[in-house]
């Protein structure tokens, strides 16, 4: 069956020509034996797996991934770093994601006092300042409001900022992979807004964490109507504690730094805050001297996925046909299409997008490639949402940003495919 | 309260509704998709905003019993719990405590408390911001460098060049400072520090400039003025702040964004001839923790870690610990000496294989040396 994954590519295949074909190439596979290989041992040799006892079932309760896949982790760099590893980042290996939503284990770590571990029966939650009725919620009282579980990414606006001036990182872990995707439950605000009534004069909220930083941040009113979400379900179960365990805010689409970890009091008025998150670091500075504030939704970008400069294309056959993959994703709507080259970006035709597209969420892209031995490619991906936005060259952002804005960058990116099949990270500017 | 509370949201969305009419923008045209948000509206960000709308908000069913329902969960917190978590400075005083200290004493606090972080003289260090790179008014205007060409010196955003409010220096260092110990500072302590970092930018408060004998209050702190307080936007302060920023998002060009018509998209010919590639130098940065692999392989185990009477409780005493089991009893030293007789080579092989009513490793996934160490703890308990 394995002759339908080639297949399926040929567009207009009717029934007919499938069945005739897959019955063709299957006669070809049973009768067909090779002559010239050489025996596999992994089919030759019975492994210890096959033979003896396995685990207990009983073993590892709170289920781990397999030891083979010890590999896949969060990774940080001393570069992002202040105090340790407190300050800093861990970030997400999409090299090896698939799909649109991000194991727990796997989501991107970012914090400014360390990882904080909360007492769930010492949690409270603090909202007051220009409401009807302030209130403290227990943990218990804050579930058992309606809940909603939505699907989004959070993304770091400084994913890809290391790289306004020239590339910096050879791995799209670290180029891209200051974000993450899951499937979020909580509560809107506006829901419990219900029930606390907002004073007229109430522009803006506070949203302040727990955690040693005390983390704030201002979020405008017209997004706490809209979707802000206070959360503590993340695929299935709760929070990680470097999520924000048990409570985080979730502003779909904006800046992570907005969807405050820890969160322990919201705060509502008619000025805004002006926290140290909010002028001191991502805020963006333009070559006029000014810097943009309150810079809230990460724009619509994309990239490859695979091949990547981590796993590389070094073993593959003259001939194969391959999938070219990766993410597209907007902060201000959904991802309408995806343009893909293979000559960075001077000539596009539209990739497919696959499995769910939802907003201000990851959305899978594919291209099929058939790849011809010793070939040089440089693939450049290019995504648009329904807000009306498409990914800028490097040089359109740069026109307007500079090199010193340090956040928000969503120019195009390219992967350049060498001779021998590895894979570079390049840049195409003027 | 209900009905404000409605009224305030009803009030939003006719914010957002009536920016739609300037720049709605469905896509279309050459294959690519609609979105599922037919009303599609711009949003304060610049973004979509998709209502709640015949049961659902973009692709999202939602709960319409669940909507409007007065909940009431919680209770209204005390006047000292407030107290306890509002502590908040705002650039208009709000929240600023009294106290003073001078830029001396603030110092001597640096030294003891500060110092290892942040540097001599607040330079900074250890990936730690620094505080200061010297007189603030003159270094502000390196905010319009930018470091296009190598070599070329950057914008300077430290506290006195860049921030755009004082406050945001007292709240943070009275919350969240020392980093490692953070909440541990008094008020005082705080305005003195306050003093010093002032003191090191060489500002200036009401024409005076802040020195080591500058006694710093919260009078005196309400009247700083930073150098670059207006070098912020879009502007977020005063009644009408919010349809300012909507009207800065709803501008692309403001914040480097790119709005094409899907059908007018660049498909060919979108480079000049004269593009050139630009390649990591040196390998880039690759200090990675944990390095950088992906090889689909065990990892290398630390085999002093193993603890063989430990792993013996757990997997092997059920059988071994009594003699109904057949097993050779721990302790029995008879019975060991007996088993002992085939030599240690073929106990070992036996068990790692399997044998009688014992299962191979006895069903564990020990590998063979931490299995060896298991058998050589039995048998030395067993003498």
């Amino acid at each position: 069956m394995k002759n339908n994954d080639s297949l399926s590519n040929e567009k207009k295949l009717d029934r007919r020509d499938f069945f005739r074909k897959t019955a063709a190439l299957s006669a070809t596979a049973l009768a067909g034996t090779s002559i010239f290989a050489a025996d596999d041992d992994a089919i030759m040799k019975m492994p210890e797996w096959a033979t003896k006892w396995g685990d207990p079932v009983t073993t590892n309760m709170y289920g781990v991934p397999s030891a083979y896949e010890h590999n896949v982790t969060r990774r940080g760099t001393e570069l992002l770093s202040s105090g340790n590893f407190r300050a800093s980042i861990a970030v997400t290996p999409i090299h090896e994601s698939k799909g649109i939503i991000t194991p727990n284990g796997l989501f991107f770590s970012r914090s400014h006092g360390g990882t904080a571990h909360i007492d769930p029966e010492e949690y409270r939650l603090m909202i007051h300042g220009l409401v009807e009725k302030p209130i403290v919620l227990t943990l218990a009282e804050l579930k058992r409001y309606p809940s909603v579980t939505r699907i989004h990414f959070i993304e770091c606006p400084a994913n890809g900022g290391q790289e306004w001036r020239a590339t910096q990182f050879n791995s799209v872990q670290f180029a891209k992979g200051f974000m993450a995707s899951a499937e979020w439950t909580g509560v809107y605000i506006k829901t419990i807004l219900e029930d606390l009534g907002i004073k007229p004069d109430a522009q803006w909220m506070l949203a302040e964490g727990g955690d040693s930083s005390k983390m704030g941040r201002t979020v405008p009113m017209d997004k706490v109507l809209d979707d802000a979400m206070i959360v503590w379900g993340q695929n299935g179960e709760a929070l990680r504690p470097e999520q924000g365990y048990p409570v985080r805010l979730l502003l779909p689409g904006w800046e992570g730094n907005l969807c405050v970890k820890w969160l322990r009091r919201l705060e509502f008025g008619a000025e805004p805050w002006y926290c140290k998150e909010e002028t001191s670091k991502y805020t963006a500075l333009k070559p006029s001297g000014k810097a943009i504030q309150h810079f809230y939704a990460n724009e619509v970008n994309s990239t490859v996925t695979s091949p990547s400069p981590e796993i590389p294309w070094t073993d593959l056959k003259d001939g194969a046909v391959i999938e070219i993959e990766g993410l597209a994703w907007s902060g201000m709507g959904t991802i309408t299409g995806v343009d893909f080259s293979l000559d960075g970006g001077n000539t596009y035709v539209q990739a497919e997008l696959k499995g769910l597209v939802l907003p201000k969420s990851w959305t899978r892209w594919s291209y099929m490639h058939t790849y011809k031995k010793g070939e040089k490619l440089y693939l450049t991906s290019r995504a648009s949402d329904d807000a009306g936005y498409i990914q800028p060259t490097i040089d359109q952002e740069t026109a307007v940003m500079g090199v010193e804005s340090v956040y928000h960058r969503n120019a195009v990116e390219t992967w350049e495919v060498t001779e021998n099949g590895e894979v570079n990270h390049v840049q195409i500017r003027s | 309260m209900f009905k404000l509370d409605r009224k305030l949201i009803l009030s939003a969305s006719v914010f957002t509704a009536a920016a739609l009419f300037v720049a709605g923008c469905a896509a279309g045209g050459l294959g690519f998709s609609k979105s599922n948000s037919m009303n599609a509206q711009p949003s304060i960000d610049g973004g979509v905003f998709y209502p709640a709308a015949n049961g659902k908000t973009g692709p999202y069913l939602l709960d319409s019993k669940a909507a409007g329902m007065k909940i009431n969960n919680g209770r209204i917190p005390t006047a000292n719990e407030l107290k306890a978590w509002d502590t908040d400075v705002m650039p208009d005083g709000t929240g600023l405590p009294e106290g003073h200290g001078t830029a001396s004493d603030g110092s001597d606090i640096y030294d003891s408390k500060c110092v290892s972080c942040h540097g001599d003289f607040g330079s900074g260090g250890g990936g730690y911001p620094s505080l200061s790179k010297g007189n603030a008014y003159t270094l502000k205007d390196s905010l319009l460098s930018q470091r296009s060409e190598e070599g070329a010196d950057g914008p300077v955003r430290v506290f006195g060049t860049y921030w755009p409010q004082a406050s945001t220096l007292w709240w943070y260092i009275k919350d969240a400072m020392p980093h490692q110990a953070t909440g541990t500072l008094t008020e005082d302590e705080v305005y003195a520090l306050t003093a010093y970092i002032l003191k090191l930018n060489e500002i200036k408060i009401d024409g005076v400039l802040v020195d080591d004998d500058y006694d710093l209050d919260r009078e005196k702190f309400l009247k700083i003025v930073l150098p670059n307080r207006d070098g912020f936007e879009p502007k977020i302060d005063g009644p009408k702040a919010l349809p300012g920023v909507r009207a800065y998002y709803a501008n692309p060009t403001n914040f480097g964004g790119i709005k094409v018509k899907p059908s007018e998209r660049c498909m060919k010919n979108c480079q000049a001839p004269t593009v050139k590639k630009v390649y990591v130098t040196n390998g880039g940065i690759k200090d990675f923790v944990p390095p950088m692999a992906t090889a689909k392989d065990l990892p290398k185990v630390e085999s002093k870690g193993f603890d063989a009477e430990k792993s013996y409780a757990e997997n092997c005493a059920a059988c071994h610990a009594t003699k109904s089991m057949g097993a050779p009893m721990v302790g029995d030293a008879k019975g060991w000496a007996s088993t002992m007789k085939k030599g240690l080579a073929a106990v070992y092989k036996n068990g790692i294989d399997g044998i009688n009513g014992m299962p191979a490793k006895g069903g564990t996934s020990m590998s063979d040396a931490e299995f060896k160490s298991v058998v050589d703890y039995m048998i030395n308990a067993s003498k």
